[in-house]
């Protein structure tokens, strides 16, 4: 939010980019929330614990998989984060001279809920590796790295000029940060959260795929000890 | 000295052994830092297409001020990251006690127990990134005041250390203080803008209590702009309170350590 102000302050311009001061103070609140909500790092590492130690054998054995047994766990956890984090940005913008249009965070959480399962499948592809390699953390923290700035958590992503703009836009990845909450502040029309659907259902194919040939792969490799 | 000196020189070559054990982790650590600071690069890269200046940096200054930065975050990852991550570990499992008996200081042996020698690619690619990035700049003056960096980046490097000891140390305190690395990160992003696109009272403190700024802006802008010797002994006078400061505290910390080995 500072950047953003001395951004414009310094520019002496209403304007950045096409869009009003309010309007990017706005995004900058909302995208610190969706942007921690959209992150895995915990129950990456579980996971990635798990199959390193051995642990993972009293998971196998169970009546549910390890991909099913951690997405629960993932989805319960971030839906009660979301629940009691949205709260601040939530009373902040009712207080604060905000574009942010409050109908529409339903969708929004919506289409962030939806995310979820494409982060999880990553980070459950992420994990996977730990069949075949000793350290894989390293691969957690690029991937999440990288992503602060593919979400739009860091900058409107509409900001960056083309053709970068087009390919980062189709990856499913600004349904994290800079869809939902370009969506919420006016930025974007429901034909975006329609094509970000898209992209995010694609996205669950593709690593979807790579993670269940990865996890068959490690499992034939795996070989569990101990009592 | 020399002792400390031959005990630096040891330790680097185990951990770099160590590390090149794990070939491919190797590369991902080197990796892992150019993915930050491409994110790094990339959020002024497209500030600066929709505006010329931001609180009077340009783009060519504020690749030297990053070029600055990403050099003193290379030799924090090399030296001191690792040690200082994992603080709260040794502390929690016992693990200090041994190191409390040894015949060096507890403190510089905390500090430098697992370096990370990967990253000194990093550094040679960051100092390629650094003379490209003084060569984009409109007139040359800045190559002349280049060999201020030989003080202002070790300054900079004891700064950043002795703020993220602080952190570490408080496990002393707490024991169980994990989380604190998060909010030193959090913390950490103050130095990753130039100080003068703050409002008066963060640039204030940025420069002060929480000495920031002294990082990445201070010493990108001291060479930058025409000489300042009040800048540059601020920096020198700052860097030397920090550690001492730093060493002081974990004197205090100490107090609060009870072994938990058996």
């Amino acid at each position: 939010m500072t950047i953003w102000s001395a951004i414009i302050t310094s520019t002496g311009q209403e304007s950045f980019g096409g869009f009003p001061r309010d309007s990017y103070i706005t995004y900058a609140l909302w995208a610190a929330f969706f942007g921690r909500v959209g992150a895995n790092w915990m129950y990456e590492f579980r996971m990635i614990e798990e199959i390193e130690s051995g642990s993972i054998n009293s998971i196998l054995v169970r009546p549910i998989s390890f991909y099913e047994y951690y997405l629960s766990q993932f989805m319960g956890y971030k839906l009660a984060t979301t629940l009691f984090s949205f709260a601040v940005p939530i009373v902040a913008t009712l207080f604060i001279d905000s574009p942010t249009i409050h109908s529409r965070l339903p969708l929004a959480v919506a289409v962030q809920i939806l995310y979820l399962i494409l982060v999880h499948t990553m980070s459950f592809t992420v994990a996977t590796l730990s069949f075949f390699l000793t350290r894989v953390h390293g691969f957690t923290v690029a991937k999440n790295i990288a992503l602060t700035l593919l979400t739009g958590e860091l900058f409107p992503l509409d900001l960056v000029p083309e053709p970068f703009r087009s390919w980062i836009l189709w990856l499913p990845f600004s349904n994290s940060v800079f869809v939902p909450v370009g969506y919420l502040t006016g930025r974007l029309g429901i034909e975006d959260v329609a094509r970000g659907i898209l992209s995010i259902l694609i996205g669950l194919a593709f690593f979807g795929a790579i993670a269940a040939a990865s996890w068959r792969a490690g499992c034939r490799r795996y070989s569990g000890t101990g009592a | 000295m020399k002792k400390y000196f031959r005990v630096f020189a040891a330790i680097f070559k185990a951990s770099a052994i160590s590390d090149l054990e794990y070939r491919l982790n190797f590369i991902v650590k080197i990796g892992t830092d150019l993915i930050w600071y491409g994110t790094q690069v990339a959020i002024f890269e497209v500030l600066f297409h929709h505006t010329r200046s931001i609180s009077g940096w340009t783009i060519e200054s504020t690749r030297v001020f990053m070029a600055v930065l990403f050099l003193v975050d290379a030799l924090w990852m090399m030296l001191f990251s690792e040690s200082l991550e994992r603080m709260s570990d040794k502390v929690r499992r016992g693990d200090l006690d041994l190191l409390l008996v040894k015949p060096i200081s507890s403190q510089f042996m905390m500090s430098v127990q697992k370096m990370s020698p990967a990253y000194v690619a990093n550094v040679f690619l960051i100092l390629g990134w650094l003379i490209w990035a003084l060569n984009q700049l409109p007139d040359f003056s800045a190559w002349s005041r280049l060999p201020l960096l030989i003080i202002t980046i070790p300054c900079a490097l004891i700064i950043t250390y002795a703020l993220r000891f602080f952190f570490s140390a408080t496990a002393l305190i707490f024991t169980r203080a994990e989380n604190i690395t998060y909010v030193w990160h959090q913390v950490y992003r103050l130095a990753t803008r130039p100080d003068t696109i703050y409002p008066p009272w963060l640039r204030y403190t940025v420069l002060t209590f929480l000495p920031l700024g002294f990082v990445g802006s201070v010493p990108a802008r001291l060479i930058l702009e025409t000489p300042d010797t009040v800048l540059l002994s601020a920096c020198v006078f700052v860097a030397v309170v920090c550690l001492y400061a730093s060493h002081r505290y974990w004197n205090f910390a100490l107090r609060f350590y009870s072994s938990a080995s058996s």
